[in-house]
């Protein structure tokens, strides 16, 4: 073993060591675009799991029970989506400490001021960019690096941008660890460390961006790198109280362009519900007691 | 250590009360070094609960005391002793383990580890607190014959104090704050120690000494932060920024000022959407952000070159430049200078700046600072005014062409941990009536807000209050006004003075539609408030919803399978039409609760409030919406405290719903646990103390009435006099020495009176009086000072405080001497602890009954409070 590879394989150990989540011995199955996991039964959704991608039946248990949750309260509604929410394993990119509430509703702290959104909301914002394979996505804030991976189930052109240098690099130790074991679908997530007000314009223009940081204005280089008829989300406020803002970019017959906000729920206010909670996939009460 | 002490060696006169006013006075600027460690590290308000709540230690020290009574009449001195030793050591030992178990607020209800760390943290400052108090309880126990006399030297040690940290934050940063509250104990160890003694003072010394010096080089030395700021502070994120910069810092009672340059900072509040298409990008390190206590960043922009002007029009400030041209500008409030470069830029024939905050204006006139500021203030069209822009109106003759007062704090801007209680007096009925009365006629005044609440809150409180000003200048008021929104974004209202002209209607509107906002009201603006069906219910249901019982979700109860099934039922994809659309979002449901032309419903909802407000009357929705939407007064100056109080229980399983309001929700807290705090502190003596005499009840009434009396006047005018000081810290600083100096005296003068006279209920029938007097006449006052220089408004407010704060000075003093004197020596130190625990209570309740009530009813509860202690006072010495 050459000291490259050497040093290259045992910091992505350590990396997988951070997260909790040793190597395992089961190398998933490369991801495959036509097939679909069972959506209505937790148990052969489990055993599908298994057999294709070598992940812990308890975390797949949790998934699965979210998923539930989600379909329930109208987070996710079409089938890709659905498949993109089962396939991606959130517990590898939260911090150790937080695996046990990995598939809890929150969103977690994952340093640096930045946190992994909730699962609820991710599918919702996903949703409503309606992504299609062959899409070209930009995301702005890499973070956890789970959002990148949950699009990756649905197109194979992933942009994403990282402010902060470490975060950077910690989640490009993460996906170079799941793209070494056989998460081949993630090399589609091309990353860099720079400032997303920029974009990234030398891949674009997108036909969707996800913007996941705080600004006081939508960036005007973002506006122009999005296709018309795009869609553009982005979360305002803080984390926990976030509302997200759906921007549409338009061109007219005239060439005219026009930018319109709306918001994620299709001019409905949000109501209130309060996230069930699951237990061996029964609704046991509600999240909060 | 205390056995074997001769009772001789126990200090006396002057230098007994030397220690007790300094160690009083360390207790006090502890508690304002420990709430800036709370401002610059996380969050003031969660500062406000752990500094009230570690109040507490004196209602616990005094159950102590009682407890070991008999103990302490053997070994007091030697306990006082230990405790006076070891205040210092506890406040620096509990600070920097403070600092190792800091508690982000953002994952308060989230993340279960967060509440006990916050109670690690009310805990661990809650020790240097308990021993200062069981050192003064001790004392005040062992010296009850001269009770007036230690409560002077108490009560002015403390109010010095106030003034001394007042002098200290300008030389010393929060880091390193601590600094005065140990300097302040170290003077009263070396006191108690005794002058005469030399190996003890150079004890005193050295210990003391090498308690500062742990705390100045322990954090550095154990790689500990000396104050751990939150990640998710804004300066953090600046911090984080590979290219950041602090290029400038200045601390003082105004806040620890902090800039930041660097290439990631990019500003332009509320810049509309359509700018990337009409404006060239704009060239790089355009901007510096400022931070204030580590938020922010206020955004500070050089001079664009002429080419790039084009970019102030898509901003909302620009709004009144639209039909004002050769305008003379007043800005209300400068902040980062953003409103007064738009003017400038617009063609402004003058602009006369604003801003309250010395601070401000020093770093924009710093010379390292020059590039980044373009000079701004040089600027030969620009004048500065070096206080608050509403005093400034109020007071003067000019008349301006346009006033704009525009984001000029983060009203609204959303803070992770939710708001501190303050009080906005820039936006209350009566500053927008100054604003007005301070425009030429034809003029235009231009307010801009944070719009980035869903639902929203604080813009309708603001609209409301806009309609109730206009309203009160008479004229064709509703043909005066037009507003505009940016979902998610901001919202400006325009008043015209004179009313608007069908061209300048049309003007506006178009310049609306060039920038993509949505018109919520102006003149002649056709509505339908039909359209708007159901959407009052549809925001009480984003909150208090529970759509599980009500919607088709059945699957609450049913097996996964069918639950997932019975979930797809009434997807969105599915056209939405399985439960009423309202709660279906999806693709097809594009109308689901709007008014079906894609206008989102906080638009919807505005648009109604405004048609409401204006007709007035049964039209007026604004009592039906989810949220306490009233006006703001300058009695009642919050954007805080939306939601209803009959609403308070239902929220706390939804608490993420309302993040906005966690400050608010966080005094409810404070006050429950202080409530129940002051109950059990309050048992133990009238279980165990089952043979000390009749009248507990009248004596837990008196000593409650003053606690509570007392801290309600202390807390209420501190938050009326920001109005003419305009600053909490200086206010907070002013109020608490002049009362507690004042009080001292008072209680000095006590000695004179007979506990049994008639005296003592005169003082207290005439504080209640004065106390009502004050809400009468202190509006009036302070409009009067508000436009002098700052120390003759300085010296105005010590005078106002002066009067109640001596009279309140009798009564604890005059009853404390009672007890002593007719032999109730046990019910002493309960008395003080009972004192102390309603003053918990107090501190919590003010600020609630200031956001329900009105600051007016704050003064009239400590009036009813003295009005309350005359009959309890007549009562327990009937008993007695």
């Amino acid at each position: 073993m050459n000291r490259r590879s050497f040093m290259a394989g045992t910091a992505i150990a350590a990396v997988a060591a951070a997260h909790g989540n040793l190597v395992r011995a089961a190398a998933p199955t490369p991801f495959d675009w036509t097939a679909m996991p069972p959506m209505d039964d937790r148990g052969a959704f489990i055993d599908w799991m298994v057999k294709m991608r070598g992940e812990d039946p308890t975390f797949l248990g949790q998934r699965y029970d979210l998923f539930l949750n989600t379909v329930q309260h109208r987070d996710l509604y079409d089938d890709l989506d659905k498949r993109a929410f089962l396939m991606t394993p959130r517990e590898e990119f939260v911090l150790k400490r937080n695996l046990d509430r990995a598939y809890a509703s929150d969103f977690l702290d994952i340093g640096y001021g930045v946190t992994i959104s909730g699962p609820r909301l991710v599918a919702r914002m996903t949703s409503v960019l309606q992504v299609k394979k062959g899409d070209r996505v930009l995301e702005i804030g890499t973070g956890s690096g789970f959002q990148s991976a949950y699009l990756c189930h649905l197109t194979d052109q992933v942009y994403s941008i990282e402010i902060v240098q470490p975060l950077f690099e910690r989640t490009g130790g993460i996906f170079a660890d799941l793209i070494a074991r056989g998460y081949t679908e993630f090399s589609a997530v091309q990353r860099k460390n720079d400032d997303g007000y920029y974009g990234w314009p030398e891949n674009g223009p997108f036909d969707k961006i996800i913007v996941t940081c705080g600004i006081d204005h939508v960036p005007p280089p973002l506006l122009e790198q999005l296709k018309p008829d795009g869609i553009m989300v982005i979360p305002i406020g803080p984390p926990g109280a976030q509302h997200v803002l759906k921007v549409v970019k338009t061109q007219g017959a005239d060439g005219k362009i026009t930018v319109a906000r709306s918001d994620i729920y299709h001019g409905s206010v949000v109501p209130f519900v309060p996230f069930t909670k699951l237990q061996d996939g029964k609704i046991v009460g509600t999240h909060f007691n | 250590m205390s056995t074997g002490i001769p009772a001789s060696e126990a200090p006396q006169g002057l230098r007994l009360y030397g220690a007790v006013g300094s160690l009083a006075g360390a207790v006090i600027a502890l508690q304002i070094a420990v709430m800036r460690v709370f401002a610059v590290g996380s969050w003031s308000h969660f500062g406000s609960l752990v500094v009230s709540l570690a109040m507490l230690g004196f209602g616990m020290a005094s159950v102590f005391i009682f407890v070991l009574r008999g103990w302490l009449d053997r070994h007091g001195e030697g306990a006082s002793r230990a405790a006076l030793v070891l205040f210092g050591p506890l406040a620096v030992g509990a600070n920097l383990v403070a600092q190792l178990v800091p508690f982000n607020a953002i994952f308060l209800i989230s993340d279960p580890m967060q509440k006990w760390r916050l109670l690690a943290n009310f805990l661990l400052y809650l020790l240097p607190f308990l021993s200062g108090a069981f050192f003064l309880g001790i004392v005040f126990r062992q010296g009850r014959a001269h009770f007036n006399r230690l409560y002077f030297a108490d009560l002015l040690g403390s109010g010095l104090a106030g003034l001394a940290i007042l002098g200290a934050l300008y030389i010393l940063p929060p880091e390193k704050l601590l600094v005065a509250p140990l300097v302040l104990w170290a003077v009263a160890l070396i006191l108690w120690s005794g002058v005469a003694r030399p190996g003890r003072v150079f004890a005193a010394l050295l210990g003391s000494g090498a308690t500062l010096a742990a705390y100045l080089i322990l954090p550095a030395a154990l790689g500990v932060p000396a104050i751990a700021v939150s990640s998710y502070k804004g300066v953090s994120y600046a911090r984080n920024f590979p290219d950041a910069k602090r290029l400038y810092r200045d601390i003082s009672p105004f806040g620890d000022l902090q800039i930041y340059s660097s290439s990631y900072m990019h500003f332009a509040p509320g810049l509309s959407d359509n700018a990337a298409f009409n404006v060239p990008e704009l060239p790089a390190n355009t901007y510096v952000g400022m931070f204030i206590d580590g938020e922010g960043p206020s955004g500070i922009m050089r001079p664009l070159p002429p080419e790039d002007a084009a970019y102030y029009q898509y901003l909302p400030m620009y709004y009144p430049y639209v039909i004002k041209t050769k305008a003379k500008v007043f800005v209300a409030q400068f902040g980062g200078g953003l409103s007064a470069m738009t003017a400038l830029n617009a063609g402004a024939t003058s602009v006369t700046i604003a801003e309250s905050n010395p601070e401000v204006l020093r770093a924009f006139r710093a010379p390292e600072l020059k590039e980044a500021t373009g000079n701004i203030l040089a600027d030969p069209r620009v004048t500065v005014v070096g206080y608050d822009g509403r005093l400034f109106l109020t007071h003067t003759d000019q008349r301006y062409d346009v006033i704009d007062l525009s984001l000029a704090d983060s009203v609204g801007l959303s803070n992770p941990g939710g708001f501190a209680i303050t009080e906005k007096y820039a936006y209350t009925q009566q500053a927008l009536e100054a604003y007005i009365n301070g425009l030429a006629p034809g003029g235009v005044l231009s307010v801009t807000l944070w719009n980035k609440e869903e639902p929203p809150k604080s813009v309708l409180r603001f609209y409301a209050t806009m309609v109730r000003a206009a309203k009160a200048m008479g004229g064709d008021w509703a043909g005066s006004l037009f507003v505009s929104e940016s979902y998610l974004s901001t919202t400006t209202v325009l008043y015209k003075k004179g009313g608007f002209t069908a061209d300048e209607i049309a003007a506006l509107r178009g310049h609306t539609a060039d920038l993509s906002f949505d018109e919520v009201y102006s003149p002649g603006f056709a509505y339908d408030p039909a359209s708007a069906k159901g959407i009052l219910q549809q925001y009480q249901d984003a909150i208090f919803g529970n759509a599980p019982t009500d919607g088709p979700a059945t699957g609450a109860t049913d097996a996964p399978g069918d639950a997932a099934a019975q979930g797809d039922g009434p997807a969105p994809g599915d056209g939405a039409s399985a439960d009423g659309g309202a709660d279906a979002p999806g693709d097809g449901a594009g109308d689901g609760a709007g008014d079906g032309t894609g206008v989102v419903p906080s638009t919807t909802l505005a648009r109604l409030v405004w048609q409401g407000l204006v007709q007035g009357g049964a039209a007026d929705v604004t009592p039906h919406y989810v949220f306490d939407v009233q006006p703001l007064t300058d009695d009642r100056p919050y954007f805080a405290g939306y939601i209803r109080p009959a609403d308070l229980t239902r929220t706390l399983d939804r608490l993420d719903t309302v993040q906005d309001d966690w400050g608010y929700l966080l005094l409810w807290a404070t006050l429950g646990i202080a409530c129940l705090a002051a109950a059990v502190l309050i048992l133990p003596p009238m279980v165990l103390g089952g043979r000390m005499g009749r009248g507990k009840p009248a004596l837990i009434v008196y000593f409650g009435c003053l606690g509570l009396g007392y801290i309600t006047v202390e807390v209420g005018l501190i938050s009326w006099f920001a109005r003419a000081l305009t600053n909490p810290t200086i206010a907070a600083s002013v109020v608490l020495s002049g009362m507690l100096v004042f009080s001292g005296l008072g209680a000095w003068v006590a000695e004179r009176i007979r506990s049994t006279g008639l005296i003592l209920p005169a003082l207290l029938g005439a504080t209640a009086l004065a106390l009502a007097l004050m809400t009468a006449v202190l509006p009036g006052l302070l409009e009067a000072i508000g436009a002098l220089p700052y120390l003759a408004r300085l010296v105005y407010c010590l005078a106002l405080v002066a009067p109640v704060g001596f009279l309140m000075g009798f009564p604890m003093a005059t009853a404390m001497n009672a007890l002593a004197e007719c032999g109730r020596d046990q019910m002493f130190v309960w008395a003080w602890g009972i004192n102390g625990s309603f003053s918990v209570v107090g501190a919590a309740a003010v600020p609630l009954i200031a956001v329900s009530f009105g600051l007016s009813a704050v003064l009239e509860v400590a009036a009813a409070s003295y009005a309350l202690a005359l009959p309890a006072y007549l009562s327990m010495l009937r008993r007695a």
